[in-house]
């Protein structure tokens, strides 16, 4: 119904939108999600011929192409066969006009109705659009802002057009208003089969109005899918780090924002320079938008990579089998959580990640190489480990504890390395001052030590952490503190965190995905909110039951005991047969 | 290992005396040439001369001035049992500790021979040796330092295994540091107060065996040595000369012997865990 080939716009040297393309079916709905500044109103304006700025490529609706009709032409298919709700900015209401009589007024206009049979119409549409009936002859000044979006959403929707385009349709109400209107908007959407274009950053009304879900970032479409699928697993790092930067009421993991800030590269991919993943060609080249499994992403790496994958990883100790099977896969830039009881295998498997521990079989490759000894591997993965206290030498001073991983790649003079170090202590949020850098670990207190700690595991720049169990041994403050650190660090760097913990309320906080670690075997793997309200494995049930809880205190213990003993009956059976 | 040497010393009146008999030793063989008042190896016609003003400990039985030998005599020691102790803590920190991190074949074929070398006593293989070998100052200090080093790598190999498995060195190892390196700046440095005590060890059985294959007469003839002054003065026992001739260089083995004896036993703690504990509580 609508297609849009490489669209571009620009006000002036401005250049907007940079070659979108996007088909429509008829009666379908697509919602595009962006930060403010990536093209969406344009986008809206362009299609409806609104643009002020230049705007090229082909935009063919029912055949014909928008950009070549003349202004006439474009004003007869403007509100009768194509919508737009106004974003409510600036004041697009007339101030001096009752709102029905701005409703009334498209219709007047096209000459589709008379005057009273238009006005009755009107008053339907504000019916339906939840307006009470008091207000219908109030003037625009009189709404309130979310009132004045019923009235622009009841304008557009007067003629019947056949596509509607939402431009933040829902931005100024209240959650409460935007449930009521929702059922609406979807219901001229399926009974109607008014064609939908969303453009919003409200991820979750884009998530439940459309059919369809895409990216819009730098005036390109950066995904596209099915709506419900884009918002579970996102596959281009921009979809996912505006995912993750939404707050909603499922995900559990702190907000994370996207590094740097929206501005136009030159050249190669628009999200290059805040994206987690670039490599060379991200910043000489366009990637074009391809299909991947249903999927169309435009992303020299084929979207979120796949950065350590271990292939039924197995490990015996003496014929007792630690870990078993293990298949897992860590994607670049997330946090995956591995939980269990102690004593499951978690340290065994990351000390095989790792490479301090050759697996009995099983493979495990880093971006699709297979583990060889010493090829780079120690400036891509590096751990973070338990007790900070022992993986720091006692001998050595902070500063040179953190340039320890410098003065073992050998590439950087002292002072180099001096700078580099400082650089990383203020990193993890550390005074640089000459006392502390000077100071030996037994003179500092256990989250400072943990820093240090993360400051030498940054140091050669990795791309995926392993954290074993970092802040166990940290009281909750301090733990606090440093999962922030950690997570502050994630988004700076964009690294993976593979965090293996026992306490699955500290993955709550910190994971996007949990694998449950259950008896050397990988249990359950899946989202974490979806594995916190929805365990299915009895040990991972045991282990959210019996998780830290300061409003489900059970002074008897009976309801969590009884949780628990499932996983416990598990744990006394594995202790008798350890086979 | 966090007890530090000087801090095991300001707390021990022994290792005060060793320190102090040690350093008095050493000054002595220092300034040796200064103080003694002829060549050690001036052959007079005046032998067997008891005390006197020009020869403070007499003559032995070639005129040579005694006082002047014990002098040179402590330089020999100190010099026998520096150099041993260095090449045998040096041999088993390199053995100690690559067998350790190495593993395997290497390390047990390593280990065997620690095994045999603790077992075969040294010095009568060193008596054969010599009885064949004239052997000079060199060929000595190796030859003392090569049947000196088992004990001490089989102590820094076991210290070594318990060493590797912590997180520090696994650290070291995942920033792509190899077996060379994390010896290097972690584990030799993290042996150190052992490697002390090792040394000091070594140097006391240098002393030692060099005196007594001198008294045995099996040593070089040439080199003036404790050793070699007693077993002359035994010879000529029957001229009664052992108040000034036996009894100095006895003593004075005896005096470096015993320093480092209390040396060793003030570091002993940093060895050994069990007393390491004691001590702190």
């Amino acid at each position: 119904m609508l297609e849009l080939r490489n669209v571009t716009a620009a006000y002036g040297q401005d250049e907007v939108l940079s070659g979108i393309d996007l088909t429509l079916n008829a009666g379908e709905a697509v919602a595009l999600i962006g930060e403010s500044g990536t093209g969406k109103t344009t986008l809206g304006h362009a299609i409806m011929g609104l643009c002020e700025g230049v705007v090229q490529g082909s935009i063919l609706f029912k055949g014909k192409n928008l950009l070549s009709l003349d202004n006439e032409a474009m004003r007869k298919l403007r509100w009768n066969e194509i919508g737009l709700v106004f974003q409510n900015v600036n004041n697009v209401l007339n101030p001096v006009y009752r709102v029905i009589d701005q409703v009334v007024e498209p219709m007047v206009v096209h000459g589709l109705k008379g005057k009273r049979e238009a006005l009755l119409r009107a008053g339907k549409i504000l019916e339906e659009v939840g307006l009470a009936r008091n207000r219908f002859v109030f003037y625009p000044h009189q709404l309130s802002g979310g009132e004045q979006q019923r009235v622009l959403l009841a304008m557009a929707i007067a003629n019947d057009p056949e596509l509607l385009i939402l431009d933040e349709p829902l931005a100024a109400l209240d959650e409460v208003a935007k449930i009521q209107l929702i059922p609406f908007l979807l219901k001229l959407n399926r009974v109607r089969k008014i064609t939908l274009l969303v453009l919003t950053h409200d991820i979750a009304t884009a998530v439940r109005l459309s059919d369809r879900l895409g990216s819009l970032y730098g005036g390109r479409v950066l995904e596209l899918g099915p709506s419900e699928s884009v918002a579970r697993l996102p596959r281009h790092p921009y979809t996912r780090a505006l995912i993750r930067s939404y707050p909603n009421i499922t995900t559990s993991k702190d907000l994370q924002g996207i590094k740097g800030r929206l501005a136009r590269p030159v050249s190669g991919c628009p999200f290059h320079p805040r994206c987690t993943q670039a490599i060379e060609i991200c910043s000489t080249q366009v990637p074009r938008l391809k299909d991947y499994e249903g999927r169309i992403v435009a992303c020299h790496r084929g979207g979120v990579i796949p950065l350590m994958r271990a292939v039924e990883l197995t490990k015996d100790f003496n014929g007792c089998r630690a870990v078993d099977c293990v298949t897992l896969t860590i994607y670049g830039g997330e946090t995956l959580a591995l939980v269990g009881p102690s004593g499951s295998g978690k340290t065994t498997l990351a000390r095989m990640l790792m490479k301090f521990l050759p697996p009995t079989s099983g493979r495990i490759y880093l971006e699709d190489q297979e583990l060889r000894q010493n090829c780079g591997f120690s400036s891509r993965v590096q751990m973070i480990f338990q007790n900070p206290g022992e993986s720091l030498s006692h001998r050595l001073t902070v500063l040179d504890l953190v340039s320890e991983p410098l003065e073992v790649a050998g590439r950087l003079s002292k002072e180099e390395r001096r700078q580099k170090a400082l650089q990383l202590i203020a990193e993890v949020q550390l005074p640089q001052d000459q006392t502390l850098i000077q100071k030996h670990p037994h003179e500092l207190s256990g989250g400072e030590l943990q820093r240090v700690a993360i400051a030498r595991s940054l140091a050669l720049d990795p791309d995926l952490l392993i954290a074993d169990e970092p802040t166990s041994a940290l009281d909750p403050s301090i733990q606090a503190k440093v999962l922030k650190l950690l997570l502050h660090i994630q988004e700076n760097r964009g690294l993976s965190i593979f965090f293996i913990t026992h306490d699955i309320a500290v993955a709550r906080k910190i994971s996007d995905r949990i694998a449950v670690m259950h008896e050397g075997r990988i249990v359950e793997e899946g989202l974490t909110s979806q594995i916190i309200t929805a365990p299915e494995h009895p040990c991972t049930k045991a282990l959210v039951t019996s998780a830290p809880s300061l409003e489900k205190v059970q002074k008897n213990g009976v309801e969590t005991a009884d949780a628990f003993s499932v996983g416990a009956s598990e744990v006394a059976k594995s202790a008798v047969d350890p086979l | 290992m966090h007890v530090s040497i000087r801090g095991a010393f300001r707390k021990n009146r022994f290792g005060h005396i060793g320190l102090i008999l040690l350093a008095g030793i050493t000054l002595l063989a220092l300034l040796a040439a200064v103080i003694a008042p002829t060549d050690p190896h001036l052959q007079t016609r005046q032998s067997f001369e008891p005390p006197s003003a020009s020869h403070i400990l007499g003559t032995n039985h070639v005129g040579q001035d005694n006082w002047s030998r014990l002098v040179h005599g402590a330089r020999t020691s100190l010099l026998v049992g520096f150099l041993v102790a260095c090449a045998a803590t040096l041999i088993s920190a390199l053995l100690g500790v690559s067998c350790a991190l190495t593993g395997g074949l290497y390390d047990g074929i390593m280990m065997r021979l620690v095994d045999a070398l603790i077992i075969i006593p040294a010095i009568i293989i060193l008596i054969l040796i010599f009885a064949y070998v004239k052997p000079d100052i060199h060929f000595i200090i190796m030859s003392i330092a090569l049947f000196s080093w088992a004990g001490g790598a089989r102590i820094l190999r076991a210290q070594t295994l318990s060493l590797k498995e912590r997180a520090h060195i696994w650290a070291a190892r995942s920033f792509g540091g190899n077996n060379w390196y994390v010896m290097r700046r972690h584990i030799v440095p993290d042996l150190s107060p052992i490697l002390v005590v090792e040394f000091i060890h070594a140097f006391r059985r240098g002393v030692f065996v060099e005196a007594g294959l001198a008294f045995l007469g099996i040593g070089d003839p040439t080199t003036v040595s404790w050793g070699t002054i007693m077993r002359n003065a035994v010879e000529y026992s029957y001229m009664n000369v052992w108040s000034w001739w036996l009894l100095p260089a006895g003593l004075a083995l005896s005096i470096a012997i015993l320093s480092l004896t209390f040396i060793a036993h003030t570091l002993e703690p940093i060895m050994e865990p069990r007393l390491r504990e004691e001590a702190s509580a």
